[in-house]
């Protein structure tokens, strides 16, 4: 059963191709999608992909930046209005991954991949999706129901620009650097207003089968000067609800362990 | 940047030799850094067709049946192979140097012992028809309890992982369900000791992770032969193994080595190749069969899991009079390399240090993990790990220096070790010194005047009067020629635990002539001389400084010769 590829030049085409069959899969860069074929994934038999141009636009607008599905890393790194995006952009992959690896294709990764969804869902991005009119999801709304999402295709991200850029901070953690998959991932948006940090966000990657918010710990900061007791505290809870997965790279109980010294040192600013 | 130090042994070494001593290119460095090595696949052929096998869920299960049906009717498959296509189904590496049984299928047909075990093989036109094929096959498992750990593996009642070794242990000479060491008597010197210091150590499996997968390419080629490029590290293993698998002459196979793409230890024993092959004979046309990366970190064989329990006796001065391993070797579901692995470190026990009592008994345990085999100094590095850990942990108990500890302890020239050899060419000492001198550490006036050169021997070299035992003492099987076992009818002949010397005879009463000469046990005789028994205890006697340095040989030569796989010497 060789496996097919259908290219279409629009969006639109494409998504109602995608809606006829199970067994077709949407190619963003195939950084995933190549290797579960080249490796005989029996669960489809074609590649769907696009050559729209909408879908690797980058534009300013009101509300944010908005990314097509289709950018790439490398294209995010490159970009001026980006910038921000650079730490978690960069933590994907290395040069080859992140020339192919797209936005719309991170969001679906599975843990451990996926770090720069960890980065849009702390920013509070919003996804569009092709054929479907308004505004689209939350990013939050979209990581918590990504199933539902399967048969379609996202036509873009839009990312609010943090007011600070140091309001932003993004690590990832891997054995094997600078290339290794994550360990854990941490994404955190803490802006200030009087020195007291309002509306904090908090989201982990590789602690679960998607990326999710660390609800605890953000209540722990809101309102809160950022000094060493907040980040104590914030350290102490940062598993808190959370049950963390056990793959090959760490158990459960390992990532429980780290997880509050990776937080507090991502806070600290201590760079090791 | 290498530094040579020169200074050290310069009598006992010619520095005029053309390569010895000197920087050399690796002859396949121009090659790797042009892109231009030849790899085993980069060898094309017209119709080559590809192997890709059904592999096992479960970790222990048995196959009640194998439907092939759906598979076979798939677009691009030419054939399936099953393991009673197998001309001579059960192997094990070291049958070739006659040493362990036969337990291990190329194709398993009956029960599967790990996870990722193959119950089938499909042949098809391309890799992805194949790969599709095997989604095909219907196997029908009977999933059976399964056990992952060394000692829980040894208890009574444990599942049974292999059946040529129920008590899921390797039989060594014969004689034991594990391999003994016996020098001098521990107990007794535990006894005189003024602490006893006990620690545990446990490595984790490691996968060789080469860069190319193993794999091979078979081919048809004149007169009735057959070319084989392969990855393989150990060619001849490699032929020899097929050739017996396949019941193939050796002159019907051509292999071809070359390039390996990163081996370190996980291409020894390879079963590429007797796939590879009988995919050419059943369809003659050539067969590549190759791991992807998945497989290679699930099925190929890596670098075993050690179990290591050490006990020392230890006086307040730091010398170490007395030590006890248990260790497991955890094989995994079949023997490989495992076994051998064990005989390596036991030669290796107690490390590089002279202790007058050392006791080793150490198990090669059959658990549902994948098979172990070699990897970069196996059977050493682990114990070596435990060693040095433990000689940490002994001079922080002591409150002494673990720099000086290691050279009060350290094994010099003429020393006997616990294998009955003498040592020569200990430099134990003299490496404490330059890694202190580069780490910027102070040793005393003593350590650093301390020599392997000198203070060796005299008492040292004594064989200490030795207490043996029999427990793990098997019945059954055959000391001469472990190929031609007379295995027990049932899985009660292999001892479960300890047994009462006096239900055994002392002495091996099968003699099985061989054309392998087998070195007997040392442990398992008197020694030669049995000093009296108060001076067995002794603490090792303080470097003496008399000895002239011209009686570091041993006095008197004797009739030796090796066994290649016990590395036992006769007297």
């Amino acid at each position: 059963m060789p496996v097919r590829v259908e290219t279409f030049d629009s969006l639109d085409a494409a998504a109602s191709a995608l809606r006829s069959t199970r067994s077709a899969r949407f190619f963003g860069g195939g950084t995933l999608l190549m290797r579960a074929a080249n490796h005989g994934d029996q669960s489809f038999d074609t590649l769907i992909r696009a050559r729209d141009p909408s879908f690797r636009h980058i534009r300013s607008e009101s509300e944010g930046v908005s990314i097509g599905a289709g950018v790439t890393m490398k294209e995010i790194i490159a970009h001026r209005d980006l910038s921000f995006l650079i730490p978690a952009a960069q933590a994907v992959g290395g040069p080859a991954v992140r020339n192919m690896a797209t936005v719309g294709g991170n969001l679906y990764a599975n843990s451990p991949y996926g770090d720069l969804a960890v980065a849009l869902l702390v920013l509070g991005a919003r996804i569009e999706f092709v054929g479907q009119g308004g505004r689209g999801v939350e990013i939050e709304e979209f990581m918590r129901d990504r199933d539902r999402h399967q048969g379609s295709i996202v036509r873009a991200v839009v990312v609010p620009r943090p007011r600070d850029p140091s309001s932003f901070r993004f690590v990832k953690v891997s054995r094997v650097k600078p290339k290794g998959i994550s360990l854990l991932t941490i994404a955190t948006y803490l802006p200030q207003s009087g020195g007291r940090i309002r509306g904090a966000r908090v989201a982990y990657g590789a602690m679960g089968p998607r990326p999710l918010r660390a609800t605890a710990v953000e209540r722990l900061l809101d309102g809160q000067y950022l000094d060493s007791a907040t980040i104590e505290r914030a350290a102490a809870a940062a598993c808190d609800g959370i049950e963390p997965r056990t793959d090959s790279l760490a158990s459960s109980w390992y990532r429980r362990e780290v997880v509050g010294i990776h937080l507090k040192r991502l806070l600290t600013g201590d760079r090791r | 940047m290498i530094e040579f130090r020169k200074e050290y042994f310069a009598d006992e070494r010619d520095d005029n030799l053309n390569e010895i001593g000197k920087p050399t290119q690796r002859q396949d460095a121009l090659g790797h850094v042009t892109g231009r090595s030849p790899y085993f696949d980069d060898h094309l052929f017209e119709g080559l067709l590809h192997i890709r096998c059904v592999r096992s869920p479960h970790d222990h299960a048995r196959i009640r049946r194998i439907d092939t049906s759906a598979a076979e009717r798939m677009p691009g498959v030419v054939r399936i192979v099953l393991g009673k296509d197998v001309p001579n189904n059960l192997n094990t590496l070291l049958s070739l140097l006659d040493f362990g049984i036969d337990d291990e299928p190329l194709i398993s047909d009956k029960k599967v012992s790990y996870k990722g075990e193959p119950v089938a093989a499909v042949i098809a036109e391309s890799e992805r028809a194949a790969r599709d094929a095997v989604a095909q096959v219907r196997v029908d498992w009977e999933v059976l309890p399964a056990v992952l750990d060394v000692e829980e593996a040894i208890k009574p009642g444990a599942p049974v992982v292999n059946d040529v070794y129920p008590g899921n242990r390797f039989v060594y000479h014969g004689k034991y369900d594990h391999q003994k060491l016996r020098f001098g008597d521990v107990e007794a010197a535990f006894r005189q000791a003024d602490r006893i210091i006990e620690g545990r150590y446990q490595m984790s499996p490691i996968e060789q992770a080469p860069t190319e997968t193993c794999g091979a390419i078979a081919a048809p080629e004149t007169n009735d032969r057959y070319v084989v490029y392969t990855s393989t590290q150990a060619l001849f293993f490699s032929l020899d193994t097929t050739s017996k698998l396949l019941r193939v002459p050796s002159n019907r196979l051509h292999l071809i080595g070359g390039t390996v793409g990163g081996g370190f230890g996980g291409k020894v024993d390879s079963l590429h190749e007797p796939m590879a092959v009988l995919g050419t004979m059943l369809t003659g046309r050539p067969c590549k069969y190759i791991f992807d990366r998945h497989e290679e970190m699930q099925v190929g064989a890596p670098r075993g899991a050690e179990r290591w329990y050490l006990k020392d006796g230890v006086m307040n001065d730091g010398r170490i009079i007395a030590r006890k391993f248990t260790g497991y070797f955890d094989s995994g579901a079949y023997t490989r390399l495992s076994s051998y692995a064990i005989i390596k470190a036991v030669g290796h026990l107690p490390g590089p240090y002279t202790i007058p009592n050392v006791y080793a008994d150490v198990y090669c345990v059959f658990t549902n993990r994948t098979p172990a085999t070699a990897m970069r100094g196996f059977g050493i590095t682990g114990v070596d790990f435990a060693i040095e850990c433990h000689m940490d942990k002994i001079a922080h108990e002591l409150g002494m220096d673990p720099i000086e500890l290691r050279i009060l302890n350290a094994y010099r020239d003429g020393d006997m070790k616990a294998h009955r050899r003498l040592a020569k060419n200990t430099a134990l000492i003299e490496c404490c010194h330059v890694a202190a001198e580069k780490a910027g550490w102070p040793l005393s006036q003593a350590a650093r005047q301390a020599s392997s050169l000198r203070d060796g021997g005299g008492a040292r070299a004594e064989i200490p009067h030795t207490v043996t035992d029999q427990h793990g003492r098997v019945e059954g099987y055959t000391a001469g020629s472990y190929a031609q076992k007379k295995r027990p009818s049932g899985p009660a002949g292999q001892a479960r635990g300890p047994q009462s010397p006096a239900s055994h005879p002392s002495r091996d009463s099968i003699a099985v002539p061989s054309s392998f000469d087998r070195a007997p046990q040392p442990m398992s005789r008197p020694a030669p001389s049995a000093p009296p028994a108060s001076a067995a205890v002794a603490p090792p006697p303080p470097p003496a400084a008399q000895r002239p340095a011209e009686q570091h040989a041993p006095e008197q030569r004797r009739v030796t010769r090796f066994s290649s796989i016990s590395g036992l010497r006769r007297r």
